[in-house]
């Protein structure tokens, strides 16, 4: 089968484009004039009245001063005019919303995490229509020129709930101290990434991104109307934050628990060494940093040398964030990590952390997790993934069954993304040993990212915003 | 922990007895491979009966009411695989959905999968009082078992 041919000029730029930027910030807005909003979409899409113009996946240059993409909630929809019976057609996590109950409980969002606690008017999420993201390069008066047009335009026609702002810190590092942004899927027939970072796994069928293609499990994901339908995607909003000061706190005691360095747990629970470098490549130190080409090198198991084989877990331990998150191929149940992947953007809020005056204003993650099926992909990370132990396969090492079995080297929930109740959280470093009898699980720890805000969306093609313009308009007209 | 699944599919009347098991016997080896690469369910059967009989056993002639079952006891959250369950049994169930009462609008599953899923939420007699219980003598899951036997 050929790849696919995209229309890059019909795809909403940040499902396939990292934009390599140093601020974002992204609207979080309520309909209140469904006309208004129409033509408010349509001079978007076409950059009319001085305003930036929607984003496509089409590489422009020069580089623009200003990035803008737009997507909307269910009720954002249903505010524009699409009907029940059409948004039924869509996923059912998107129908169902990020503060459901429901979907709260599923993606653990429960405890200091729940909606109801969610800041900037995120808490009711019948009343979040719209999130607009804007990213520019670091100069900072941009962004504020640019959010003075867009609230004006806003005016009337949307309430501003909230903004939140980004800020990359230096290195693409975030507070936890992580070089991040390394890895992504390859997404076939995607625009090629201008600085990637190769990928060490298969490309993944752009059905998997984009609505309208064949997806990995043989079929394509599609809406009703069809005009909504190609070249759209879901992405999942998630404001993170993360208690740094907890985190290095969490890594001080359990690493002295443990008996290793701070430096050695913080990589064990990530999977990578706080300077990005790979713990498969690098399992006794962190070491200088690896040429970009090895950074996604976590080859778990060793066809072509099965001594070489991490089955276990004994470098890159089996319930670490990144080996939650995408076991590439190790054995899991169900079937593997390319049914499962997601597109991240996210970057840095709030003050960067000094470890010599530790505080604690809000700091963590804010942006967008994309892919074409929330439930199958996000939702399934989250709820399975990160969040579940018995995902992984019976699986022995090259020291056969009596170095362990993959089943017995992972417990509780990821470290970062779990709820991590301290009556039930545990934390697996694997060892060789029969049923893992020689294994430190570590016990009774707290979660130390926290969500305050979240938003399901969905981002529809060039064409999609132009029909959902003339939608609202021609409803409003008629 | 496991769940139980217990499938019954009305069949299109009408439909021959001898066409159906030939395609349940054609896909069987399919679906077991798949079951093993999915790797979470202890134990399925695919079963036909035929309502209009007093023990439900197959004559063996056209009739107009064959049902196909299909019954398992899984580990995990049906809904939440889905779609892997698709990725790797959505060819046999286009080819048994093709007999069954409603069954052409989920071909192919793989572009259905909500409905699909709804429809097995339905169909799915251990969803539904008073047919929910199951008897369990142990809570280790497939893989929990494979790994201690090895």
């Amino acid at each position: 089968m050929t790849d696919p041919a995209i229309a890059y000029d019909d795809v909403q730029g940040t499902i396939l484009r990292g934009y390599r930027v140093d601020l974002a910030r992204h609207f979080i807005l309520r309909i209140t004039d469904a006309l208004g909003a129409a033509a408010l979409i349509a001079k978007l899409v076409d950059g009319a009245d001085g305003l930036p113009p929607v984003t496509t996946a089409q590489r422009m240059r020069p580089k623009p001063a200003c990035f803008l993409n737009l997507s909307f909630s269910a009720s954002g929809l249903a505010a524009l005019g699409l009907s029940s019976p059409q948004l039924a057609t869509f996923d059912a996590a998107f129908q169902r919303g990020a503060t459901n109950p429901s979907t709260a409980t599923t993606v653990g969002d429960v405890g200091a995490s729940a909606p109801d606690t969610w800041i900037g008017g995120l808490a009711d999420g019948t009343q979040v229509h719209v999130v607009l993201s804007i990213w520019v390069d670091d100069d900072r008066a941009v962004l504020e020129s640019v959010s003075t047009r867009l609230r004006a335009a806003f005016a009337g026609c949307m309430t501003e709930l909230s903004a939140h702002d980004a800020q990359a810190l230096p290195d693409n590092k975030i507070h936890f101290g992580y070089r991040d942004s390394i890895a992504q899927p390859t997404v076939i027939g995607a625009p090629p990434r201008k600085h990637a970072i190769p990928d060490d796994q298969p490309a993944v069928a752009t059905g998997e991104f984009l609505l309208g293609y064949p997806n990995e499990s043989g079929g394509t994901y599609s809406v009703q109307p069809a005009e909504l339908s190609t070249n759209a995607s879901y992405a999942a909003f998630r404001i993170l934050e993360q208690d740094v000061a907890g985190f290095e706190d969490f890594l001080r005691v359990y690493a002295a628990q443990a008996g290793i360095s701070s430096e050695m747990l913080a990589a064990k629970v990530c999977g990578r060494w706080r300077n990005g470098n790979p713990l498969e490549l690098m399992p006794d130190s962190a070491g200088s940093v690896l040429p970009v080409d090895q950074l996604n090198n976590f080859t778990y198991v060793n066809t072509a040398d099965p001594a070489q084989s991490d089955t276990l877990g004994l470098k890159c331990p089996i319930g670490s964030h990144i080996r939650r998150n995408n076991p590439r191929n190790a054995a899991v149940v169900g079937t593997d990590s390319t049914h499962h992947r997601i597109v991240r953007r996210a970057m840095p809020y709030g003050p960067p952390y000094d470890p010599a005056r530790p505080d604690t204003p809000p700091r963590g993650l804010v942006g967008f997790f994309i892919n074409a099926s929330i439930s199958n992909q996000f939702e399934f990370l989250t709820s399975q993934w990160n969040d579940q132990s018995d995902f992984v396969k019976s699986a022995t090492g090259p020291g056969g069954s009596s170095a362990g079995n993959a089943v017995y080297n992972i417990s509780g929930e990821d470290v970062f993304l779990g709820v991590n109740d301290p009556q039930d959280s545990f934390f697996t470093l694997p060892a060789p040993g029969a049923k893992g009898a020689n294994n430190t699980v570590l016990k009774g720890f707290t979660r130390t990212i926290t969500t305050r805000g979240g938003v399901y969306c969905f981002f529809p093609s060039i064409s999609g915003l132009r029909y959902l313009a003339g939608l609202a308009g021609g409803a409003a007209g008629g | 922990m496991a769940s139980p699944l217990t499938l019954l599919m009305p069949v299109i009347p009408g439909t021959s007895l001898t066409t159906i098991a030939a395609t349940l016997q054609q896909y069987q080896p399919q679906l077991d491979a798949a079951l093993t690469s999915i790797g979470t369910v202890h134990y399925a059967r695919t079963l036909l009966l035929d309502a209009s009989t007093a023990n439900l056993q197959p004559g063996g002639k056209t009739g107009d009411s064959y049902v196909i079952a299909i019954i398992t006891e899984y580990d995990g959250d049906f809904s939440a695989y889905i779609q892997d369950f698709v990725s790797q049994v959505g060819a046999v169930f286009d080819a048994l959905l093709q007999f069954v009462v409603g069954g052409a609008a989920l071909i192919p599953v793989a572009n259905n999968v909500q409905a699909f899923d709804a429809f097995i939420t339905l169909n799915d007699a251990s969803q539904h009082a008073p047919n929910t219980g199951l008897y369990q003598a142990y809570t280790a899951t497939v893989q929990q078992i494979l790994a201690a036997l090895e």
